[in-house]
């Protein structure tokens, strides 16, 4: 085979992987934004006729058509809940990451095992116990009691990646710090933490994205407009309105875009925490 | 005051620091996962069920894990999982690293293409389910239209309707979720690879197939581990999958163990019972998890000599 | 006045003794040098005096004031690190400004102190650049400069030239010189190059597994070593060892050498060993030259035939491979002709040159040279 040939279905290949991995989700965008009598045509309607915005003012409650999904209550716990649980997790993450980074101290793989493996109980697996307890202490269907869990559920894996960055900051950039008179702390606070900021950034659009997108847990711990959560309230969708199709494409959507802007903005950075943070580690 | 300062001085000297630092995280999975835990492990000893909380009192010993493991639907939905993630883990590890040579060869427009495989990790799992389900659907989906209009077929094709086609598309949607995991990661160690082993490959006379078995692949099975790794640590993801495209339908033809543990737990409300199986998902996830990290040590320690 | 002081310094790190309580006095403005191969912790004592380790035992003084455990930033140093260390989102003025920042110096004076050490060391055009853009050679000066920016008590440095190549090396190591020269603090300097360390240094300490072997001058070292250690660590091509029986020969103690060869102990160790006494004769290449190739002036002689098998040319001289006995012995001929094939040539020992060292101890039998020069 020539040289020509090879690249050609390579080029191929790599169209048609790339054609699976986008086709769902623009099919599902693009749905949003269409008619439902153009998503029910029967043979199938493969050009859109028509692109509205009807689908959107439907589920927020503007057009004439309303539905009973309170959706602007959902939007507003979800980026609620998200951003406080990411903000306090990176707090929590930098912490400890910074301790397994830089210290040596006794039972410190016990430690970091046990850290990753409360990550691996399954999310269902926890809810149950959560739900008798949660619903003793009064924090069932509270943004609290929502947020207090996806701190820990993210804390591991921020932990992990922001250990891995700090480790990629040499140990003599803080040592030169103190010797030209800083404090521990400011050592920290000066050197250390600027270097790392892109990493912990990423590893803050992580944890985001993991409370964003939660499910198994959030179906059981909230109940009503208080706290549940986008995702919580698709599935509310699916169940009632089983064949408005294009309402739940276009409340899809609204769940899409903050993956969609945010994987852009991660990138660079995820590839480089991932895999040194795993191989180094 | 002076006992005050004493802790204090403690706390701030070099041994207690790391300690100090990770309290916050240490406390935190106490609360949300240690201790549940331990209250639900606590409670698969019990009959408990939501509608009689009395009955959390009571202990049965290991009735609960007596009447699961003669369940014939437990064991179904256990063999189950287990075999869905076999070959879902397997089949991922082959697509990634299928996409990840494929991209390596590419010279032009990589970053974009990598930005691009990267948005199904960033999706909600239950955006994939629903995403999926809509795809799949019998009626107006993407696929049955896709075929018909090809004149392939003028039938509707029940997808999620039909047992075994229900499976296969749930793990189509697992794939299409978790593979970028694999490629991505596997196109770093590509990229990482030091030229000099290839080369000294090549002169000592390996053929292109040679070279991949016996340098490229052992170069990325770490890279290869780290996905793994990662990857186990959330395996349940595929309940908010499941839940979304069949709900364990029909007639539990699709049901998982976590599945089960939702219906058991939430639907028939015996906590107890479904305690006890949540146990053994959390062992099976342990497990996993265990066995992918010690292949990932024993291949780092190799690695140390190639970076 | 800053002496540097250690006293029975000990490092453990758990059940593990690296540093086995060590005493050395540094005197105010000496440029010191702490030599040995890696792991000899060398620089685990420049690290503790630096503060960046604990101590395990012993006292630590800079000055008048026992500094064991205060943290770095209170002990008055400034250190260069062997990778540098300069802050990557820094400009080099930034960097070599940081430290007296963070003292809150008033910003007149950073300025004026900040382009004072900028001029030393050549810095003026470099200043708004980062360290990612300067090469090896400009973040050193960098490194020197945030150093002495500061005007501390002490300087230390960490093998601050290994990441540099040969012919940068060499060049600053004259620039530090020059720098100790000007600035006239004290010096603490770590290498594990003994040529960094015999041209830089007031005196050396030559460390080995924890322990300090020998503290003296250059010359002193190199004239007399203390053991066969510091023998064959100072000095290059390293001092050849051969290992002997002294015996008597003729009225007057001789050494047996493998390989028939028979020497008479040099006059100054006569009363220093005994008939039957296993010993190590060091003699430095340079002491072991072909007929009408060596040093004149040179003393008492002996001759003998060795057979080269190998010899480098190094140009004003070549360094010549043969064998005696079982040991391999270099010899050095200076004012080098060719030598092609095996030769056989006749060679000169300069007695009065060699080291005698006891062989069970390794111990040059002449005793040890204080450690004051």
């Amino acid at each position: 085979m020539s040289s020509q040939t090879k690249t050609t279905l390579n080029w191929i290949g790599t169209f048609i992987v790339m054609l699976i991995i986008t086709m769902p989700g623009i099919w599902v965008i693009l749905s949003g934004f269409r008619p439902l009598q153009e998503i029910l045509a029967k043979p199938a309607i493969w050009i859109p006729q028509r692109l509205t915005l009807d689908n959107f003012r439907a589920i927020f409650g503007i057009g004439e058509t309303q539905i009973a999904i309170p959706v602007v209550a959902y939007f507003r716990n979800s980026i609620i809940i998200a951003t406080t649980s990411t903000l306090v997790a990176i707090v929590v993450g930098i912490s400890g990451g910074y301790a397994f980074a830089r210290y040596r101290f006794r039972f410190k793989n016990t430690l970091f095992l046990g850290l990753m493996l409360s990550r691996t109980v399954p999310g269902i697996a926890l809810s149950l116990p959560l739900f008798i307890l949660w619903a003793r202490l009064g924090w069932i269907d509270t943004q609290f009691g929502l947020i207090l869990v996806y701190v820990a559920l993210n804390v591991p894996f921020t932990i992990w990646l922001i250990d891995g960055f700090f480790r990629q900051i040499p140990k003599e950039l803080a040592e030169a710090a103190e010797v030209d008179g800083c404090t521990r702390w400011q050592a920290f606070w000066r050197i250390e933490f600027p270097l790392a900021k892109s990493g912990i950034a990423s590893a803050g659009i992580f944890a985001f994205l993991t409370s964003w997108n939660e499910y198994a847990l959030a179906s059981n711990l909230t109940r009503s407009t208080n706290s549940k959560t986008l995702p919580v309230g698709l599935t509310d969708f699916i169940a009632q309105f089983t064949t408005d199709w294009a309402g739940m494409c276009a409340m899809a959507f609204i769940i899409i875009v903050p993956a969609l802007v945010l994987t852009f903005i991660v990138q660079k950075h995820l590839i480089a925490g991932l895999t040194f943070g795993g191989v180094k580690g | 005051m002076s006992v005050l300062t004493n802790i204090k001085r403690k706390m701030f000297s070099e041994q207690a620091t790391p300690y100090v630092l990770l309290l916050p995280a240490i406390i935190m999975i106490l609360i949300v996962v240690l201790f549940p835990l331990l209250f639900s492990l606590y409670t698969s000893f019990t009959p408990y069920k939501l509608t009689r909380p009395d009955t959390l009192w009571k202990f049965v010993g290991l009735r609960n894990y007596e009447r699961i493991f003669t369940d014939w639907d437990f064991w179904v939905a256990f063999g189950r999982t287990v075999l869905f993630l076999a070959i879902v883990i397997n089949l991922e590890f082959l697509f990634g690293l299928g996409i990840a040579l494929l991209i390596n060869r590419i010279t032009w427009g990589q970053r974009t293409l990598r930005t691009i495989m990267m948005f199904p990790m960033m999706f909600s799992p239950i955006l994939v389910g629903f995403q999926f389900k809509f795809i799949f659907n019998d009626n107006i989906g993407l696929m049955n239209n896709a075929l018909q209009s090809l004149g392939i077929t003028d039938q509707a094709i029940p997808w999620l309707v039909d047992g075994t086609l229900a499976m296969g598309a749930i793990a189509f949607a697992e794939i299409w979720m978790s593979t970028s995991i694999f490629a991505i990661l596997l196109l770093a160690g590509l990229f990482a690879m030091p030229k000099d082993p290839l080369e000294a490959a090549q002169v000592d006379g390996c053929n292109a197939w040679q070279t991949f078995r016996h340098i490229t692949l052992p170069y990325l099975m770490p890279f290869a581990y780290i996905a793994m790794t990662i990857r186990s640590l959330d395996v349940a993801r595929a309940y908010d999958v499941v839940d979304t495209m069949t709900g364990g339908g029909p007639a539990g033809r699709t049901e998982l163990l976590w599945t089960l543990i939702a219906r058991t737990g939430y639907d028939s409300a015996s906590m107890g019972k479904a305690n006890a199986m949540a146990y053994v998902s959390i062992l099976l996830s342990i497990a996993f998890t265990y066995f992918f990290y010690t292949k990932l040590v024993a291949a780092r320690r190799y690695m140390g000599g190639a970076q | 006045m800053t002496e540097v002081s250690l006293q029975q310094v000990v490092k453990r790190y758990g059940q593990l003794e690296v540093v086995h309580a060590i005493d050395l006095e540094i005197r105010h403005s000496e440029f010191v040098v702490l030599v040995g191969p890696s792991g000899c912790g060398k620089s685990t004592t420049l690290r503790m005096i630096a503060g960046l380790e604990e101590i395990s035992d012993g006292t630590i003084k800079i000055g008048d004031k026992v500094v064991n455990k205060l943290p770095p930033r209170d002990r008055n140093i400034s250190m260069v690190f062997q990778n540098y260390a300069l802050y990557p989102h820094m400009s080099v003025r930034e960097n070599l400004g940081f430290g007296l920042k963070i003292a809150k110096h008033p910003e007149s004076e950073i300025n004026k102190r900040v382009e004072e050490a900028a001029e030393i060391l050549g810095l003026g055009m470099l200043m708004d650049r980062l360290p990612a853009e300067l090469s090896g050679g400009q973040r050193q000066r960098v490194a020197m400069g945030r150093a002495i920016v500061r005007n501390p008590d002490v300087f230390l440095f960490d093998e601050p030239l290994s990441n540099l190549d040969a012919k940068l090396r060499v060049q600053m190591r004259t620039e530090i010189k020059k720098l100790h020269k000007r600035v006239n603090n004290t010096i603490v300097y770590v290498t594990h190059d003994q040529v960094e360390a015999m041209t830089l240094a007031d005196r050396i300490v030559i460390m080995r597994d924890g322990h300090i072997e020998q503290v003296g001058s250059p010359l002193k070292v190199f004239d007399h070593p203390n053991n066969t250690f510091v023998a064959s660590f100072i000095g290059s091509p390293p001092m050849n060892q051969l290992s002997g029986k002294v015996i008597e020969k003729e009225g007057v103690p001789h050494i047996d050498l493998e390989g028939n060869l028979t020497i008479p102990v040099p006059n100054r160790a006569r009363n220093h060993v005994q008939v039957g006494q296993q010993v190590i004769v060091g003699v430095r290449p340079d002491d072991l030259t072909p007929e009408g190739h060596g040093m004149s002036d040179v003393g008492e002689i002996v001759s003998f035939d060795l057979s080269v098998s190998i010899s480098e040319p190094l140009g004003t001289e070549s360094i010549l491979f043969s064998t005696i006995g079982n040991n391999e012995v270099q010899g050095k001929m200076l004012n080098p002709r060719p030598i092609e094939g095996e030769e056989r040539l006749t060679f000169n020992l300069s007695l009065d040159r060699t080291h005698l060292f006891d062989a069970e101890t390794g111990q040059n039998v002449l005793g040890h040279s204080d450690g004051s020069n």
